[in-house]
């Protein structure tokens, strides 16, 4: 009878324990299961601000920027990956690196509008100084003789000018383009390239003075 | 026995604690990788050599990835030794296509900086050949505009953007074309070996009347801008002229701004003129009035116009674009007009030699 009990006693003290590890078996499964949810809402929202970001101008204003994030974006795929491939996944790594894609990403959004402004003033400004540059030489060149007696390169000069200002309409065309950093290149070309000839004009007009004199 | 199991368990928790924290570091070459794979993208290894970049970077993802099943391992097991050698490897790989980035970039620069040298100089002779035959006007345009094209090319080149220089490079033969066009045609009659010896006859011509005579002749080379004066078949003297607005053309009527070519002679002295002082030749003379009415019966040019005339060589200055006349300075044409007599052949011409400036100038096209 003593000896029955003791056996019942033990029987339950080792239901006791079968329930203990039973409990601690599903708790260690539910830890290591818990954070198995892909973050598929992060990864598409990080897509998403990085595909804005390229959309707004990111290549053109920011590109060394956007080529940083694409590899961290890259590195959190390949994370993710890898805990696609395992039985315990564990996505918090690539929670997290989604989490930078996206913060980093926002941040240069952000940054992408004064970046842009301050391009298109800087093309205006180049635009305005080769406009007013192609102005003062066509004031000098009409300064200049005109018919018998004229020197011979006004008449080139003109055709100069003309060339100029076709090109400072093609400018004006990649300003509205929004392609300033092209638009800017060539307003400086062009201004340069007036102020040449207003050099030359004047150099000319100089050398018709000289000959009045005589 | 589960007890022990228990126990053992928990020690080695313990002692994961204690020490396993500290997994091992990861190799430095992984970080030298990422820093290179940006470098290269900077370096243009994208555009440069995009099959090989493309190689690489699948390379480096791969050691990535493997990185990453790496740092998923637990940390006891955890080791980046076939880490490294991978990253090693990338590493020289990368080192290889940036090596071949820099060459093609070299090899595209040189083209680059070749093509703007061509063009640069094409640009160049082509407003020197429409100088000298006075056409600026129907070349600048095209010129200009591929002068700044140029100029935005040079720029690209000094950021080291080659292939949109390249691509721009294809644009400018345009402009250069439009121009060429536009004054190679005038210019041909300054090559043609035909009509230079027709030139040369005339000047012959004149430079054997003045031996006969032994007196003045005058030729003007258009081409060269000079007036000749020879004395007894010699050349006496030479003089620095300007000619007509179109002065490369052979005058065909009244208001072309041609200044004609022929055989002329001075018909008057004209001491009171508005440009100092003239000596007007016979324009037109037979030729003229031939070539004139074949002109006129082919529509070649406007049914009004009339074969023009009062031809002069004047002063008012060598640097004048006249409507047709030969422009000296006003010392020079003092001194021509003291020196000629009515009667004086003149004999005007687009140029003497064979190897002329237009010649030697084309060369360069």
């Amino acid at each position: 009878m003593r000896l029955c009990k003791i056996k019942m006693r033990e029987e339950m003290k080792m239901n006791k324990k079968r329930v203990i590890y039973l409990a601690l078996g599903v708790m260690i499964l539910a830890l290591l299961l818990g954070c198995s949810k892909k973050p598929e809402q992060e990864l598409s929202d990080s897509k998403a601000v990085l595909e804005a970001v390229a959309a707004e101008g990111g290549e053109k204003y920011a590109a060394e920027e956007l080529n940083v994030i694409q590899s961290e974006m890259t590195a959190a795929l390949d994370e993710m990956a890898v805990q696609d491939g395992k039985f315990f996944k564990n996505y918090d790594k690539t929670k997290e690196m989604l989490a930078q894609v996206k913060a980093k990403s926002e941040a240069l959004q952000a940054e992408i509008p004064a970046r842009k402004e301050k391009a298109k003033t800087d093309a205006q400004a180049s635009l305005d100084a080769a406009t007013m540059a192609v102005a003062d030489a066509k004031a000098l060149l009409g300064k200049a003789p005109k018919g018998k007696g004229s020197m011979a390169d006004i008449a080139a000069f003109h055709a100069d000018l003309q060339g100029l200002e076709s090109a400072l309409t093609e400018t004006q065309g990649l300003m509205t383009s929004e392609d300033y950093f092209v638009a800017m290149d060539k307003a400086n070309g062009i201004k340069d390239k007036a102020s040449e000839i207003s050099t030359q004009v004047t150099e000319a007009l100089a050398k018709v003075k000289a000959a009045k004199k005589r | 026995m589960i007890h022990g199991l228990i126990k053992t368990v928990f020690l080695l928790i313990a002692l994961s604690i204690l020490t396993g924290c500290k997994s091992a570091p990861v190799p430095p070459e992984v970080r030298e990788a990422e820093q290179q794979q940006h470098d290269l993208w900077k370096a243009g290894a994208e555009i440069y050599a995009p099959e090989e970049y493309k190689i690489y970077k699948r390379g480096l993802r791969d050691g990535q990835i493997h990185l990453a099943s790496e740092n998923n391992r637990f940390i006891w097991f955890r080791t980046y030794k076939d880490v490294k050698t991978e990253f090693t490897n990338i590493l020289a790989q990368g080192k290889l296509l940036g090596e071949k980035v820099d060459e093609h970039k070299r090899t595209k620069s040189g083209n680059v900086a070749n093509q703007i040298a061509f063009f640069r100089n094409r640009i160049e002779t082509l407003r020197k050949l429409a100088s000298l035959i006075n056409e600026g006007s129907r070349s600048s345009r095209s010129l200009t505009k591929a002068e700044l094209q140029l100029a935005e090319i040079s720029l690209l080149s000094e950021r080291g953007s080659y292939t949109e220089a390249e691509e721009k490079l294809k644009g400018i033969s345009k402009y250069t074309e439009q121009a060429a066009n536009a004054i190679l045609p005038i210019l041909n009659r300054y090559t043609d070996n035909d009509q230079i010896t027709k030139w040369r006859k005339w000047v012959n011509e004149t430079v054997e009347a003045s031996k006969r005579s032994q007196s003045y002749s005058i030729v003007v080379s258009k081409v060269d801008k000079r007036l000749f004066l020879y004395k007894g078949g010699r050349s006496y003297k030479t003089y620095e002229i300007g000619v007509g607005t179109n002065g490369s053309h052979d005058k065909l009527y009244a208001g072309d701004k041609a200044t004609p070519e022929g055989k002329y002679h001075v018909i008057k002295k004209v001491a009171g003129s508005r440009f100092h002082k003239a000596l007007l030749i016979n324009y037109p003379n037979e030729d003229d009035r031939r070539q004139f009415a074949i002109a006129k019966s082919k529509g070649l040019i406007p049914h009004r116009a009339g074969i023009g005339g009062l031809i002069e060589i004047h002063g008012g200055g060598k640097h004048g674009m006249t409507y047709g006349c030969v422009a000296m300075e006003n010392q020079h044409i003092e001194e021509l007009f003291n020196i000629v007599d009515v009667g004086t052949p003149v004999t005007i011409v687009g140029v003497i030699e064979y190897e002329n400036r237009i010649t030697s100038a084309m060369k360069n096209l």
